[in-house]
C-alpha cells in the first residue's frame, strides 16, 4: 500500500497564475479529483484533502518515481498542489498537514483527525506524538476516549483496512457556479461560463469524450425577478436556459466559447443573474486526431463545420445554405437550398474532413451524363420566383425589348402535384442585361415571365 | 502555368532584388500560386498566367448584368474539392447549370446576409476556414479599408477571393491585386447573327504590368451554349409571330424542344 495525499495550495499569488488565456476552473478541487482518477481508481476526498492509493497502478506508469513525476508535471495547468506520501492514508495526510517527513511514531498527535477533540486532555497527559499515544494501554484508551481513536490508530498503522467512499467520474457533467457579483447583461455571463467550460474540459478529457450538446442555465435574482417575462430563453419562471449544439463532437473549448458568445449576444436578461449551471446533454466518444507527417498537409484555419456553425450562430442558420438537388423537370423544383448541416462523418476518418464527406454524399443526380446535355444550356442564376414581364406592343420587356434567340423548349408537367406547369421556355436577349431565360404561360393569360439569367 | 512575362536580361537582375519589382513594360512574374482561368487569351494577359491565389480580385459590373460565372466557373471547377462560399449572391445560383459546367453541387455554400457588415464578416470568416477553396463576395458598398482586411485574410490563408462591385467603384482606390471591368457587348446587329456574336469585353483596370490599351474581347458564352444558340437560330421573327406559332402548335406538340420553323 502506498498513499499520496494532496491538497490545493491555499491562494496562488496572482502573478503566478499561469497564462491569462487559461481560464480559472469553476471547482478546482473537483477537477483535481477527476484528473487524479487517471492514475488510480482509488481516490477519496477527506475534508479538503485528496487521498490516492497508487500501489496497484504504479507499475503501469513505470514505477513510483515516474508516476510521481507525471503526476506533478502534468497537473501544472490545472492547479498548483502540495503533496505528501505514506504507507497509509492517515500517515500521508498527517505528513501533509504537519509539514514533516517524520516516521509515524514521531508524528505530532494533532495531525490525527480522530484525536482532535481530545487534544487538551492528551496534552495534560503529556502525549505529544503518535508513538506515545500508541504506547498507552488499549483498554484504558477505549474507556477514556472511545473506540474511534483506537480504530484510527489501527488504521494509521495498517492493522485495519482503510475504506473510503471512493470518488467516481459522473456520467453527466453538471456543475453549478455562484457568480461573484450579480450580472445584468447576458454577454457578461460569458465570463462565468468560461470557468464552467474549463471545468467541462477536464471532465471530457477524463472520460475521453467530445461534447455535442450543452445546456447553460441561469437563475434570476428572486427579489427582482420578472416572472412574467417569456421569450425563447425564459419560460416565465426564475430560470433561463440556453441550448448549444455543435455538429461534431468536440473538446475545443475556444469554439464552444465563441458559439456561446454569439448566442448570448442575442439574450436579454429580465433580471440580474446570481447562479449559473452548465450541463452536458449529449456526448460521444472521441477518437484522437491523426495528423499528417508532411508539413504541406497542415493547413491553418478553422474546420468547415466550425466556420459554418459560427456563421449560423450569428446570422441565423437559415442564412447559411447548401444546395440539395431534386429530380424534377420544373426548374424551380430542381434544387432546394436548405440550412447547412454537418454530414455524418464516420469515426474511422475524422480528419479527412467535412469537404470529402460532402462530396461523396451529395454526388449523384447531376453527375449523370444524361442530364448534362440539357443542363449545360440552363442559366446559372435562377430567380426565386418568376418575374412577370411587361408586354409592350406584344413584345416582352426586361430592361428594354427582348429578342428571342432560341426556343421554344416546351415544359408540361407538375399536374400530379396540382400545380401544373405548361410553359414554353425561350432564350432571349435583353439590350442591357444580356441573355435571359424567359417563359410564356400556355394557360390563362399567356403572360411572359423572366425565370433565369445567363451569367 | 504558362509564363508570358518577357523578361529582358537586366530584368532578371531586378527580379533578384525582390519578387515585387518588375519592369513597367513587362508583366510581373507571380510571386504566389495562380489558378488558370481556362481561357488562354485571358491567361496571357494576367501576371503569372491566371487568377492569383491568396489575393483580392475585383470584378466590376453594372447592377443586374452578370458575367461572373462565365469568367470564374472554369477556374472554380479546377480549383480543388473544397467548398466555394458565395456571400450575398444576388439570386439563387441554379445548381444544375453549375454542375454541368464542372462545379459540384456539394461544394456550394450560400451565405445570404443582407447587411453590409454581416457580409464582410461572413467573407472574412470563410477565408479563415482551412477547407474552403474560394470565396465569392458581392460587396456593393465596401470601403477600401474593409477590402484591405479581406485582402490580408486571403493572403494569410491562401484562398481565391473574388469581390463583385458596381462600376462606380472604379474611381475608388482599392487594395486589389487585379481589377477587371466586365461589359457584355450587345451591339445591335441583325438577330440572325446575334446568337453567335455575343462577346464580353474585359477591361483590365489594374494588374502588375503595363496597362492594357484595348479591352480583351472574349466569347461571352460557354462553348456548348454558343453552339446551341447558333444551331437554333430563329429567323428574324418578331415575338408576335412566334407567339402565333406557339398557339397553333399548342395542342399537338409532343417534342420537348420544338423547333419553330
Amino acid at each position: 500500500m502506498h498513499w499520496i495525499a494532496l491538497r490545493l495550495l491555499p491562494e496562488p499569488p496572482p502573478e503566478a497564475t499561469a497564462s491569462p488565456d487559461a481560464a480559472a476552473l469553476a471547482d478546482p478541487r473537483k477537477a483535481l479529483a477527476w484528473w487524479a482518477l487517471r492514475f488510480t481508481p482509488l481516490v477519496a476526498q477527506v475534508e479538503d484533502t485528496l487521498v490516492l492509493e497508487v500501489s496497484g497502478s504504479e507499475r503501469l506508469f513505470g514505477g513510483r518515481p515516474a508516476l510521481l513525476q507525471q503526476f506533478l508535471m502534468l497537473n501544472e495547468p490545472l492547479a498548483p498542489v502540495e503533496y505528501a506520501q505514506g504507507a497509509t492514508s492517515l500517515v500521508a495526510m498527517a505528513r501533509l498537514w504537519g509539514g514533516t517527513q517524520a516516521t509515524p511514531n514521531a508524528l505530532p498527535v494533532q495531525t490525527l483527525a480522530a484525536a482532535r477533540p481530545h487534544l487538551p486532555t492528551l496534552a495534560h497527559l503529556g502525549v505529544r506524538t503518535w508513538g506515545q499515544l500508541r504506547a498507552l494501554p488499549r483498554g484504558g484508551l477505549v474507556r477514556r476516549f472511545g473506540a474511534g481513536l483506537v480504530d484510527a490508530l489501527d488504521r494509521a498503522y495498517g492493522h485495519r483496512p482503510e475504506v473510503y467512499p471512493w470518488l467516481t467520474l459522473p456520467e453527466v457533467f453538471d456543475a453549478p457556479l455562484e457568480l461573484a457579483a450579480s450580472v445584468e447583461s447576458a454577454p457578461a455571463l460569458l465570463f462565468g461560463a468560461r470557468r464552467l467550460l474549463a471545468q467541462l474540459l477536464v471532465w471530457l478529457r477524463a472520460r475521453q469524450r467530445g461534447v455535442l450538446a450543452l445546456e447553460l442555465l441561469w437563475e434570476l435574482d428572486a427579489r427582482r425577478s420578472n416572472t412574467l417575462h417569456v421569450d425563447a430563453h425564459h419560460t416565465g419562471g426564475q430560470q433561463g436556459r440556453l441550448e448549444l449544439r455543435t455538429a461534431q463532437a468536440t473538446q475545443d473549448m475556444a469554439h464552444l466559447q465563441r458559439l456561446l458568445g454569439e448566442q448570448l449576444a442575442r439574450v436579454t436578461l429580465p433580471a440580474p443573474v446570481l447562479y449559473l449551471r452548465l450541463r452536458s446533454l449529449q456526448t460521444q466518444p472521441l477518437a484522437g486526431e491523426s495528423h499528417s507527417l508532411l508539413p504541406d498537409d497542415l493547413r491553418k484555419g478553422d474546420s468547415l463545420h466550425q466556420t459554418l456553425e459560427r456563421l449560423g450562430a450569428r446570422l441565423g442558420p437559415e442564412h447559411v445554405l447548401c444546395a440539395q438537388p431534386l429530380a424534377d423537370h420544373r426548374p424551380e423544383h430542381m434544387q432546394r437550398w436548405v440550412p447547412w448541416q454537418a454530414p455524418a462523418v464516420s469515426k474511422s476518418a475524422p480528419k479527412s474532413g467535412a469537404a470529402g464527406a460532402m462530396n461523396t454524399g451529395a454526388r449523384g443526380l447531376y453527375d449523370s451524363e444524361l442530364l448534362d446535355e440539357a443542363a449545360a444550356l440552363y442559366p446559372t442564376w435562377l430567380l426565386p420566383t418568376p418575374q412577370r414581364l411587361v408586354v409592350r406592343q406584344q413584345c416582352p420587356q426586361y430592361l428594354g425589348p427582348l429578342t428571342l434567340l432560341a426556343g421554344p423548349q416546351r415544359l408540361e408537367t407538375g399536374w400530379l402535384e396540382g400545380e401544373p406547369a405548361l410553359r414554353d421556355y425561350f432564350v432571349a436577349r435583353s439590350p442591357q442585361a444580356g441573355l435571359v431565360w424567359v417563359f410564356r404561360e400556355r394557360m390563362g393569360a399567356q403572360d411572359w415571365y423572366l425565370h433565369g439569367l445567363f451569367a | 502555368m504558362l509564363s508570358v512575362a518577357r523578361i529582358s536580361s537586366d530584368a532578371s537582375d531586378l527580379q533578384d532584388i525582390h519578387a515585387d519589382v518588375w519592369h513597367a513594360h513587362a508583366l510581373a512574374s507571380a510571386p504566389q500560386a495562380v489558378q488558370s482561368t481556362g481561357d488562354a487569351r485571358l491567361d496571357a494577359q494576367l501576371p503569372g498566367g491566371g487568377w492569383p491565389v491568396g489575393a483580392l480580385i475585383e470584378l466590376l459590373q453594372p447592377a443586374g448584368v452578370h458575367s461572373e460565372w462565365r469568367l470564374l466557373l472554369p477556374a472554380l471547377a479546377r480549383s480543388g474539392q473544397g467548398p466555394v462560399v458565395l456571400v450575398g449572391a444576388p439570386q439563387p445560383p441554379f445548381v444544375p447549370a453549375l454542375a454541368a459546367q464542372g462545379l459540384a453541387v456539394a461544394r456550394l455554400v450560400w451565405v445570404t446576409a443582407q447587411a453590409a457588415p454581416a457580409r464582410l464578416w461572413a467573407a472574412e470568416q470563410a477565408l479563415r476556414c482551412a477547407e474552403v477553396d474560394a470565396v465569392l463576395a458581392w460587396l456593393p458598398q465596401a470601403r477600401g479599408d474593409q477590402l484591405r482586411r479581406l485582402q490580408m485574410a486571403a493572403a494569410e490563408h491562401h484562398k481565391l477571393l473574388f469581390v463583385m462591385r458596381p462600376p462606380q467603384a472604379q474611381a475608388d482606390a482599392s487594395p486589389a491585386l487585379l481589377r477587371l471591368q466586365l461589359a457584355p457587348q450587345t451591339q445591335a446587329v441583325a438577330p440572325a447573327q446575334a446568337a453567335g456574336s455575343d462577346t464580353l469585353a474585359v477591361h483590365i483596370l489594374k494588374r502588375r504590368g503595363p496597362p492594357l490599351a484595348e479591352p480583351l474581347v472574349l466569347q461571352a458564352r460557354p462553348a456548348r451554349l454558343a453552339v446551341w444558340l447558333a444551331a437554333s437560330q430563329l429567323p428574324a421573327l418578331a415575338p408576335t409571330e412566334v407567339s402565333v406559332d406557339v398557339e397553333k402548335e399548342a395542342d399537338h406538340a409532343l417534342d420537348r424542344i420544338a423547333a419553330v420553323a
